[in-house]
């Protein structure tokens, strides 16, 4: 393998690889990063075993061939080159780097211990707009499950209908779901439940309005765009049924500042317990008092005008969860909406007259309230 | 006893008088019956003696166990000839006077029974000399006063005791091997130096010697020269002191206590005693810290007001009895627990572990005005039945003071966060000011949870409010609940134990045992944060559940902990009740696990809450939740020393 590629293209190369590549792996080949050079130009692979991300970049290739790399070693050393023409070949296991006047020389390893990539057919794929997946994706991967004995939580539901498409993330305490308006004709309903961390991949990579393609086989999920791949392995189902715990009788509707609600909540975090963050809110008509109370710290209440005029209603919440949530809301104002002390809140963003978005909504259950 | 001859009934005051006193000698012989059992207690009498005449240097050698012969010599304040000859007598003593000097009396002797008594059934010869006079030899056979004469001795006293029973060989079967009884007499004369510092003293038997114990500067030291250094290092240090009643002593480190027999001494001011409900008292303090079942050594000495104790219950001043007992041995309790929440107290790879580190006494705020006269059993130079030594001198030498010894360790790095560092997912290292912390995540959490829980249960995790009898813990809870089930628990005061709705409400099927469980436990489960109903079957719904963490699964760990409460584990039998057994197996299931990657805010959470908690040592198992290695130590290993 012999091949001239510039420095800024062997750095966003790599970059854009690396977050695939484990830290701490127990086979090493998946330290390194697969370099490939053809006559289409060097492709540039790296895999976790769960997910795999792999990219085309220019050069100037000599001879074609293949061989493994260190990743992190590499990574560093291209930070570190000159702005010059990097040229880059192979003998045998050996990785030869020349820029400028410095050159390196890196043990490789053979192509053919690295991992294949799972055969995933583009032939009916999906297509869309990379902007609005990562939309949809930023909304709701963030509240995922981080606890590991439900694994089906721990992905994001993704739900693909001819009309619709719906993205549900949830650890069971509070749950995000947004809609968005499709057109594919005639493909029916899909579900597909996606490791977190294949859609932050998507999500760094694919952000721009481009057209991508989603392709599946029966355990993995493919993107592409370009010469860029994602693959991604497949949670199995099924996902539980998040529809029928969106309270659709919640007769408490209140109307609020976001930012004057994050402000207050940040405050009260900061005498609430530790563990529990747990925070009291009483509605009043025209009126949301906070107070938290903490038997090693103390105490402290807040208010804040609001637009409610249903009846008084007392309601804990873990601090840190409502937060979250807010953190998410795209538009300064607020919407919520309860029912009971021990039953689900929502949360969704007010667009102003004229405006129009896909439909959000947050949900966030209630922590128990002392009388 | 009567007093008026009118109450004699007639019968009996025409009866031929039969009543009549006995003799001296025979009087004597029956007292020895109660004093002088076995030749361990002649050698406990005259080495008593010894120490009421201040002496700094005690030597006792016997021979053949003592049945030959026991020799007690002395250096201390000796007698004249007219003491010497009335020390013999039944009832002469030189240490009370007046029945009010019973109250409180420092001296360990006070009857005048044991020389009569023990004169009564040996050959005894006493040699005494008073300073600078001549000395006084008394030659006494069977009870019978042979001569006294002048003899050339230094201050001191010495008593020669031959052939004892020689005239009663009915006790004199019932003496044991030689070996057994040199045993009782290194027994007795050990607890005698552990509560009597600052004299030597030396043991031989057959002219050779058992124990050499020179004047101690503190306890460790002379628990080191008695049972040898690698015993004393075993030793952490306890001092309390609570409405006038001071406790100090040393424990030993709940990480080596061991199945073997323990050895357990309790003094109060000065003086053995036994005592099964202090003891008792001491297991209690341990509990969680070491394995059910095991027996902590200890040492443990009492000083309470004049007039709070009785001495004078037993014959051979054996048992004591207290006035306020409740308020001894919640004192004992609560010192030795407040020795097992500090760093000293944690386990340690160090090979050679620190001595002991003497503190100056912990008064708390509400303390009685008695004296801090404790230190006199830790500190050389003082004597029982002197004045305290003061502040100052306490302070020097082996005597560390309070704040220094303990606040410089317990809560490592005062000056900034520690960096903590997650070895294997599964040990925390820090680092202390005396060296390394490792700590295991997963007792550590325990250990958190376990005493939040118990403080959301009303209870602490240690104090007597703990000890609830079995039966009433089910009402005690039912009390605190609504007929509505609105079991509210004020989560925010009551130590944060809160209860987060589910989404997706979990269905449990359960075994028929599992669903008794959940039956007698609904409302403790409650309050620990499980909101459930049963759904029919031996089905239940979770609604809420706490979350200890964020890696929590309330399904696995309502599971775990049912399946262990319906089936028994050693942990629920250590349980003294509901709460606890709820308490425990929940910190022992929601607890972190070993294996979880935890960030360093996390890491940082879990420690800064650890030491947070009364005993940040060790976890409710019986296992440690610290490892600590000292610098020390690490010197040593390094070959820096
Ligand atoms: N070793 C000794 N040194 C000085 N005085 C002694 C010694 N042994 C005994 N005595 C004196 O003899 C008295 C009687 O001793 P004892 O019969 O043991 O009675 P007690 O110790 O109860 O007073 C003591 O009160 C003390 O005055
Ligand atoms: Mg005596």
């Amino acid at each position: 393998m012999k091949f001239t590629i510039t420095r800024d293209n062997l750095q966003q190369g790599l970059a854009s690889v690396a977050a695939s590549i484990p830290t701490r792996t127990t086979l090493p080949v998946l330290s390194n990063i697969l370099i490939e050079a053809d006559g289409a130009g060097v492709r540039m692979s790296g895999t976790d075993l769960d997910i795999a991300v792999s990219l085309q970049v220019a050069a100037d290739v000599e001879e074609e061939g293949a061989l493994t790399v260190p990743a992190k070693k590499l990574q560093e050393l291209a930070r570190e080159l000159p702005e010059n023409p990097v040229r880059i070949s192979t003998k045998a296991d050996r990785f030869e780097l020349a820029c400028g006047r410095a050159s390196f020389k890196l043990n490789g390893m053979p192509r053919d211990e690295f991992p294949t990539f799972p055969a995933v057919d583009f032939h009916d794929a999906w297509k869309l707009s990379g902007q609005v997946l990562s939309t949809l994706i930023h909304q709701t991967s963030f509240a995922v499950s981080t606890e590991e004995s439900r694994p089906i939580l721990n992905g994001v539901l993704w739900q693909l209908g001819d009309r619709e498409m719906r993205m549900v993330a949830t650890n069971g305490h509070r749950l995000a779901v947004m809609k968005q308006a499709v057109n594919f004709p005639g493909a029916g309903r899909v579900d597909l439940i996606i490791p977190p961390k294949a859609l932050a991949q998507v999500e760094r990579l694919f952000a721009g309005g481009e057209e991508i393609e989603v392709g599946r086989s029966e355990n993995h999920l493919g993107f592409r765009q370009g010469g860029t791949r994602i693959f991604t392995r497949l949670i199995e189902g099924p996902y539980p049924n998040y529809e029928q715990v969106i309270p659709k009788d919640n007769d408490k509707h209140a109307d609020a500042d976001k930012a004057g609600l994050i402000q207050a909540l940040r405050r009260m975090s900061v005498v609430a317990s530790e563990q529990t963050h747990r925070v009291r809110l009483s509605f009043n008509p025209g009126l949301l008092r906070f107070s938290v109370e903490s038997p090693d710290l103390g105490e402290a209440r807040e208010e804040l005008e609001i637009d409610y005029q249903g009846e008084p209603l007392d309601i804990g919440f873990n601090a840190a969860y409502l937060l979250e949530v807010l953190r998410y809301i795209p538009t300064a104002e607020v919407h919520l909406t309860f029912k009971a002390p021990e039953r689900a809140a929502t949360l969704e963003p007010v667009r102003p007259e004229g405006e129009s978005g896909p439909d959000y909504l947050c949900l966030v259950m209630p922590l128990r309230l002392l009388e | 006893m009567l007093t008026r001859t009118e109450q004699i009934p007639q019968a009996l005051q025409s009866m031929p008088r039969r009543i009549h006193v006995l003799p001296d000698t025979l009087a004597n012989q029956i007292a020895a019956g109660e004093v002088v059992e076995r030749p361990a207690s002649v050698v406990k009498e005259l080495v008593e003696n010894a120490l009421d005449a201040a002496a700094t240097r005690i030597e006792v050698s016997i021979q053949n166990g003592g049945k030959t012969e026991i020799r007690v010599a002395d250096d201390g304040c000796g007698m004249g000839r007219d003491d010497a000859l009335l020390a013999l007598d039944r009832y002469a003593t030189s240490k009370i006077a007046r029945p009010e000097d019973l109250k409180g009396v420092r001296t360990l002797g006070f009857r005048g029974e044991a020389l009569p008594s023990i004169a009564s059934v040996s050959r005894l010869t006493l040699e005494t000399a008073e300073p600078g006079s001549v000395g006084t030899r008394v030659r006494v056979a069977g009870g019978r006063v042979l001569g006294a004469e002048d003899c050339a001795r230094q201050t001191g006293t010495t008593v020669l005791v031959q052939s004892l029973f020689f005239n009663v060989p009915a006790r004199a079967k019932f003496l044991k091997g030689a070996g057994v009884e040199t045993r009782g007499i290194v027994d007795i004369l050990s607890t005698l130096a552990l509560a009597n510092l600052s004299s030597a003293f030396l043991l031989q038997s057959n002219g050779r010697t058992l124990l050499e114990l020179p004047a101690a500067v503190d306890l460790p030291t002379r628990v080191a020269d008695l049972w040898g250094d690698e015993i004393a290092r075993r030793f952490i240090s306890v001092q309390l002191q609570r409405e006038g009643v001071s406790v100090a002593g040393l424990v030993e480190r709940p990480d080596v206590v061991s199945p073997t027999p323990r050895r357990a001494h309790l003094f109060v001011g000065g003086r053995p005693f036994r005592d099964r409900f202090l003891i008792a008292a001491l297991d209690r303090a341990y509990r969680t810290t070491i394995v059910q079942g095991l027996r902590p050594s200890a040492l443990i000495y009492l000083d309470v007001p004049a007039g709070a104790v009785d001495v004078n219950v037993h014959p051979s001043k054996a048992e004591v009895r207290f006035r306020d007992r409740d308020l001894v041995e919640g004192t004992v309790e609560a010192a030795v627990r407040e020795g097992l929440a500090g760093l000293d107290s944690a386990a340690t790879l160090d090979a050679t572990p620190a001595m002991p580190q003497i503190r100056r006494l912990t008064t708390e705020p509400r303390g009685g005005g008695v004296p801090d006269n404790q230190l006199a059993f830790f500190v050389a130079g003082a004597r029982r039945g002197e004045p305290p030594p003061d502040e100052d001198a306490a302070a020097g030498g082996a005597v560390v003071p309070l704040d220094e010894a303990v606040a410089a360790d317990a809560v490592p790095e005062p000056e900034g966060p520690p960096s903590l560092w997650q070895l294997h997912d599964t040990y925390i290292l820090a680092e202390s000011r005396s060296g390394l912390l490792l700590i295991d995540q997963h007792s550590a959490h325990e250990r958190i949870l376990y005493e939040q829980l118990m403080r959301g249960f009303g209870s602490t995790p240690h104090g007597p409010d703990g000890v609830r009898p079995e039966a009433e813990s089910g009402s005690v809870a039912a009390a605190a609940v609504g007929e509505d089930g609105e079991d509210e628990v004020d989560v925010g005061r009551s130590g944060g134990v809160a209860s987060q709705r589910l989404l997706f409400p979990l269905t449990l099927r359960l075994s028929p045992a599992e669903y008794t469980v959940v039956e007698d436990a609904m409302v403790l489960l409650r309050r620990a944060g499980f909101e459930m109903e049963p759904f029919g079957g031996r089905t239940v719904i979770v609604h809420a559940a706490p979350q200890p963490h964020p890696y929590f699964s309330p399904e696995r760990c309502l599971r775990d902990m049912l399946a262990e409460l319906a089936g028994g584990s050693e942990l629920t039998r250590a349980a003294r009740n509901q709460h606890e057994r709820i308490a425990m197996t929940f910190a022992c299931k929601g607890a972190i696990k070993a294996g979880q990657r935890l960030s360093p805010r996390e890491m940082q959470e879990l420690f800064d809450r650890l030491f947070a908690t009364e005993l940040p040592y060790h976890d409710v198992h019986g296992r440690p939740t610290v490892v600590r290695l000292s610098l020390q130590e690490l010197e040593r290993r390094f070959g820096r020393t």
